[in-house]
């Protein structure tokens, strides 16, 4: 019955735009539902308290697992135990005042400049591989004064920022009705990440191709776009790789592995490794032990730090495999350091603050004044989760290495800002929700409109 | 419019809530559900796994070598020790990562612990290796020199451990029981490997937590240590004293009768059995166990051939470890007829005042040629000795007499007597491994119609037995009749001092009465009183022994001598005679028949075990000696320091010692003296009193006085300037001759050096006995 009815005013309301229809209109509905699951807590003015403090307790957890991580690293690379801490230490601050100040801007301003942000990120991204800084062969920096600049950034990371605001404000634009078509639900968002994805790939930097195509598809999820849609990308997506693989599958069969194996005789190791670099990277999820000097080396000895943890944890800042064992210790396999020095008790407690971070993000998107805002922070909170769970992944094990740090906790100051601006847009989005009325005015809204 | 609006509202708005939710569920919920689970599964599941893991590449174990244990002798001297050293190793991982100078540290290590600078350059190129030995064991003034180079420049990589170093502070002394170790200090050869497990301790560890360079975690420290128990102490029965005069006469007497095939000798505690020395040569210095003796190298150094020479090292290296007085067997002559002797008396067969004749010859059943005529067995003289007593046989090692007592005993008898003596078993010595004898077979030996091998083994001859065997044997004549096991180790304590275990002497059983006994060291000192055993006589002791000389059973000597047999010349000394403390068996492995001196136990051995009991007896066993009033004119005298004195003073001095002077100058005080003080000297000797003058300082050729009497030989000394005194027989005898002296004629002396000449009896020349 919805759905016809919906599909209906797609026809009805073709041009009326959503914005102008649901600004300044408080979401009572969903607030109304919501509180079914979430306890609605009466609000006092201003930012969201609780996404506030997590946000902040997180960013301080971080902080100081960043020192216990980083000292010995950091002493033996730069002589200076704290070379890494004070530097996060410094962003840290800079950017919890850059997230003030941006929760202070209303989303009216945001929402105008969120398509620009991401022409502007896409330029960035063609820029990165014209002057950009290539590390380890790849080229994903940006920096300001050159190669040997001490503050770079990530284009990378403005774009997932972007993407966020720029489908948020394109969904919102053409309202549920019109995201149900092929045309407005699905064209737009693949074509701009169409474009996104292959200037990261040109980088190459696959882990943010990756949080790309999981963010549009999420923003596109919220704004509307069929189910049909995602299930025919999955389809397809699964039928380029068999088409990718075929041919190796089929020199495989040719070799006589197939025949081997029905010969009960020695058969060549099916590997992943005869599909790139990649491949080595799921050859070494598969099997750490294969290569444990070579392509298992890293997941080897990160899960021998989250191993070792154990319940209670080896104590704070008593790592042993931060001692040059465990590489990239206090970034992206930070949490692996958590783990092993916090124990399993410390590990659940950060996971729970991100998940908490996370619910309420999504209670303050159903809570939002209005659609944009929603997809803006559904956007925002799907990211981090995303990044939180394939950091976490990766570190147990669990995926192959994607090379996704860890929100809020990894080195790396600019990255930290955008994370904290994001962190400032949903406060910005909280700030802006009505304050409940007392439960009488609630019913009088209801029913008297 | 309005209503409608509104619915359409609410439904759309609940797809956004609914979708939001499902994001909520799915990235809020589930996604930290199997983050959760999985975290559970690698923290706590397996934990155990990961954790050995981890542990397994963090931590790093060094091993705490346990001190090897020391040994020491009876009186507590160490015969072997070990003292701490310290190895060098250098980390070629750590040398490049820490981007170090390799030059500057081959260049100083060379310099400091002399190994090859090329070998530390490329030891050091081994860059995936973290442990490259420079030098093992070095000692510790290297040690101090590579810690300041190291702390100098500020090194990495360059690092020390701790080992310890196997020393053995009296050189070759009891090289053989003690044996040897090998670079790893295990023990290869002797008590060392015997004992290897008491000695070796239980080695300890060092656990340390580095981080994955191998370097030293920063800001933390993790070391665990477990001690090393220290190996046991052990202490032998060997006294380092009589060990060493053993071993100085043992050279002396290879050196004076050019014994080709080197020498045994087993001193052993009459009543316990414990072993108070045992030397064999050729021998070796422990601490350089593969290294040759200077004799042996010279035997070596006309082999040309480079692999026929190495092999013949190879057989010396085998030869000088070798603990002979174990390991080799050999015929004991006439010494066995201590045993015969002993047997006859305790069956009652004879006593010591039977008679018997000797005419040279005797009728052995079965002894018979082809043609069935008898072969006689025939005595060492000649002439026969006629009728005797059982003693004067004894005395005169006769061997018809000898035969005849192991005839009259019967083959089955004198068998059993065998094996109560032990000589056919082990004596099982904890030591080492020994050699076993080789009996005739009881088939062949308990022939009724055929006594020759008895015959032939009442003699000591047919049969093969070890030293070690034979002196055991004979400790149970004179002893009391006792048969003991001999050993070596008194005793084994821990590290504290503790007891580990003891050896208490032990009885294997009573072979013989203690009259037999008694009777047996009557008839012993009668033969160093007056029989074939004259010259291991000792003034002031009582000493009893017996003679013996046997051909060599495997005739492995290199000697020209050409026609002349090989043979063994041995002595039995026990003393004193009256009460046993310490019985010396010395066996000389095929002396050259060119020294002049008969080859025979008598002539060769005999003073040898005199002249070892006269330093042992007083020196090491504190029994003084009792002298009579003619044994004072062979006591030589220690020369007083007579220098700077008045001369009248000096001169009377002298004249209480019982020596005679002469002064040389116009001065009224001694200006120098000759012999010098300390030295020993004969009574009687002429002293050279310098007054206002001056000793000459000139050197001089000690005269050959091989035969000559003492006053012939004191004469031709002091006409070269030189001093005499003696050993072995009274002087006052008349058939007292030199046999060796102390320096080889020939040889540059200073002028007024003191020469010991041994006189022994000339007529003792006996063939087998």
């Amino acid at each position: 019955m919805d759905r016809q009815n919906s599909d209906k005013s797609v026809d009805e309301f073709e041009d009326v735009h959503a914005d102008v229809e649901l600004d300044g209109m408080p979401n009572w509905e969903a607030r109304k539902l919501s509180s079914v699951f979430i306890e609605d807590v009466q609000r006092g003015p201003g930012v969201d308290k609780p996404f506030l403090i997590i946000t902040l307790v997180l960013l301080l957890i971080g902080l100081i697992m960043v020192l216990s991580a980083s000292f010995v690293s950091a002493n033996y690379m730069t002589g200076e135990p704290l070379r890494f801490f004070l530097r996060q230490a410094v962003f840290a601050v800079s950017g919890v005042a850059l997230m003030f100040v941006v929760s202070r801007i209303g989303i009216k301003t945001i929402k105008r400049w969120s398509t620009q942000l991401l022409f502007v990120s896409i330029v960035l991204l063609g820029l990165v591989l014209i002057i950009g800084i290539r590390i380890n062969g790849a080229t994903r920096w940006l920096g300001i004064g050159g190669e040997n600049s001490t503050f770079r950034f990530q284009p990378s990371e403005i774009a997932k920022l972007a993407v966020i605001l720029a489908f948020a404000q394109i969904a919102n634009k053409y309202g549920r009705n019109r995201m149900k078509t092929f045309r407005h639900g699905v064209m737009p968002f693949a074509g701009l990440t169409a474009i996104i994805v292959v200037l990261l790939w040109l980088q190459p930097h696959v882990s943010a191709v990756i949080i790309i195509v999981a963010t549009s598809a999420i923003m596109m999820f919220a704004g509307g776009t069929r189910i049909r849609y995602f299930l025919a990308a999955i389809i397809g997506v699964a039928v380029l790789a068999g088409a990718i693989m075929f041919p190796s599958i089929v020199n495989y069969v040719r070799e006589g592995g197939l025949q081997a194996v029905t010969e009960q005789a020695e058969s060549p190791q099916f590997n992943f490794s005869r599909f790139g670099h990649w491949g080595r990277r799921i050859d070494a999820w598969l099997d750490p032990d294969a290569d444990p000097l070579g392509g298992g080396f890293q997941i080897r000895q990160s899960l021998n730090a989250v191993g070792s943890g154990g319940f209670l944890g080896q104590g704070l800042g008593q790592s042993r495999q931060k001692h040059r064992y465990l590489p990239e210790e206090h970034n992206d396999y930070i949490f692996a350091i958590i783990s092993e020095e916090l124990g399993f008790v410390g590990a659940m407690l950060i996971l729970s603050l991100f998940a908490l971070l996370v619910i309420r993000g999504y209670w303050l998107a159903m809570h939002a004044k209005d659609g944009y805002s929603a997809l803006v922070v559904i956007g925002i909170t799907s990211l981090l989760a995303i990044q939180v769970f394939f950091n976490v992944a990766v570190v147990t094990n669990l995926i192959p290495a994607t090379g996704i740090s860890l929100p809020l906790f990894s080195y790396g100051g600019t990255a930290l800002w955008i994370q904290l601006v994001q962190m400032g847009i949903v406060l910005a989005v909280s700030r802006e929700i009505p304050l409940i009325k007392q439960e009488d005015d609630y019913e009088g809204q209801e029913l008297s409109p | 419019m309005e209503a409608k609006k509104k619915k359409m509202k609410s439904v759309s708005k609940r797809g956004v809530l609914f979708r939001t939710m499902f994001l909520l569920a799915v990235c809020g919920i589930a996604a930290f559900v199997v983050l959760a689970m999985r975290l559970y599964e690698v923290q706590i599941v397996n934990h155990n796994y990961f954790h050995a893991r981890a542990l397994r590449n963090q931590l790093r174990h060094s091993t705490l070598s346990a001190s090897r244990g020391t040994v020491f002798d009876a009186n507590g001297t160490i015969l072997a020790m070990s003292a701490a050293v310290e190895n060098v190793f250098i980390s070629p991982l750590e040398i490049l990562l820490e981007n170090q100078d390799v030059q500057l540290i081959a260049d100083g290590l060379s310099a400091i612990l002399g190994v090859d600078r090329e070998m530390i350059i490329e030891r050091a190129s081994r860059t995936s290796s973290q442990y490259q030995i420079i030098k093992l064991k070095a000692n510790d003034e290297q040690a101090r020199q590579v810690r300041e180079f190291i702390s100098e420049h500020r090194l990495r990589g360059v690092h020390l451990e701790p080992n310890s170093r196997r020393y053995f502070p009296h050189d070759s002394l009891a090289g053989q029981i003690l044996g040897f170790v090998g670079t790893e200090n295990i023990g290869l050869d002797g008590l060392e490997l015997r004992y290897n497990h008491y000695l070796t301790g239980v080695s300890g560890r060092k656990v340390r937590m580095t981080s994955a360079r191998g370097t030293a975690l920063s800001f933390r420290e993790f070391e665990d240590t477990f001690y090393a128990q220290d190996g046991y102490n052990i202490t032998l029965t060997i006294d380092a004293s009589i060990q060493y005069f053993v071993e100085k006469h043992l050279a002396a007497a290879i050196d004076q009768y050019r014994v080709l095939n080197g020498a045994i000798c087993i001193a052993m505690n009459a009543r316990t059995g414990a072993i108070l020395a045992m030397a064999s040569y050729p021998n070796f210095d422990p601490n350089n166990f593969l290294e040759l003796s200077e004799r042996e190298l010279e035997r070596l150094s006309s082999i040309e051939d480079e692999e026929e020479f190495s092999a013949a090292f190879r057989d010396a290296q085998f030869r000088q470890w070798r603990n002979r007085a174990l390991t080799d067997t050999y015929e004991p002559g006439s010494v066995f007829k201590i045993i015969t002797h002993a047997m006859a008396l305790e069956e009652n067969i004879a006593t010591l005042d039977t008679t018997f004749t000797c005419n040279a010859r005797i009728d052995v059943l079965g002894r018979v040629d082809r043609d069935n005529n008898p072969i006689p067995m025939r005595c060492w003289l000649r002439t026969g000795h006629g009728t005797l007593t059982l003693d004067e046989a004894m005395q005169r090692s006769c061997n018809v007499v000898c035969v005849e007592l192991a005839v009259r005993l019967g083959a089955r008898t004198f068998y059993e007597y065998i094996e109560a003596f032990g000589l056919m078993d082990r004596t099982g010595l904890d030591n080492a491994s020994e050699a076993r004898s080789i009996w005739w077979e009881e088939s062949l030996f308990f022939n009724r119609h055929n006594h020759s091998q008895l015959a032939a083994a009442s003699i000591g001859q047919t049969f093969t037995i070890t030293p070690i065997q034979m002196i055991t044997a004979v400790a149970a004549a004179v002893n009391g009749g006792y048969l003991m096991q001999p050993f070596l180790v008194q005793e084994i304590s821990d590290s504290s001092g503790n007891i580990v275990r003891v050896n208490e002497p032990t009885v294997v059983r009573q072979v013989v009465s203690a009259g037999t006994s008694a009777a047996m060291r009557t008839m012993l000192e009668n033969v160093v009183e007056s029989g074939t055993g004259r010259n291991a006589q000792v003034k002031g002791y009582r000493i009893g022994g017996k003679t013996g000389t046997s051909e060599n059973v495997v005739q492995i000597a290199l000697s020209g001598d050409g026609a002349q047999k090989d043979l063994t010349a041995s002595f039995v000394g026990v003393a004193p005679a009256d009460n046993p403390e310490i019985v010396i068996l010395l066996l000389l492995d095929t002396p050259s028949h060119s020294t002049g001196l008969s080859v025979t136990g008598g002539a060769m051995a005999a003073p040898v075990v005199g002249k070892m009991l006269a330093d042992i007896l007083p020196l090491a066993l504190g029994i003084m000696p009792q002298y009579s009033e003619e044994d004072l004119q062979d006591i030589n005298v220690y020369m007083p320091r007579i220098t700077d004195r008045y001369i009248n003073n000096a001169v009377g001095i002298l004249m209480n010692l019982g020596l005679e002077h002469r002064v040389i100058g116009e001065g009224d005080t001694v200006t120098a003296q000759l012999p010098a003080a300390n030295a020993q000297v004969a009574p009687g000797t002429m002293v050279v009193l310098y007054a206002g003058e001056e000793a000459p300082e000139e050197y001089v050729t000690v005269p050959n006085m091989f035969g000559m009497t003492f006053e012939g030989a004191r004469r031709s000394l002091e006409n070269n300037g030189l001093f005499i005194r003696t050993t072995g027989v009274p002087k006052s005898d008349r058939r007292a001759e030199v046999s060796v002296q102390s320096i080889p004629a020939g040889r540059e002396v200073r002028y007024g050096t003191v020469i010991e000449v041994t006189l022994i009896d000339k007529e003792i020349i006996e063939i087998r006995h």
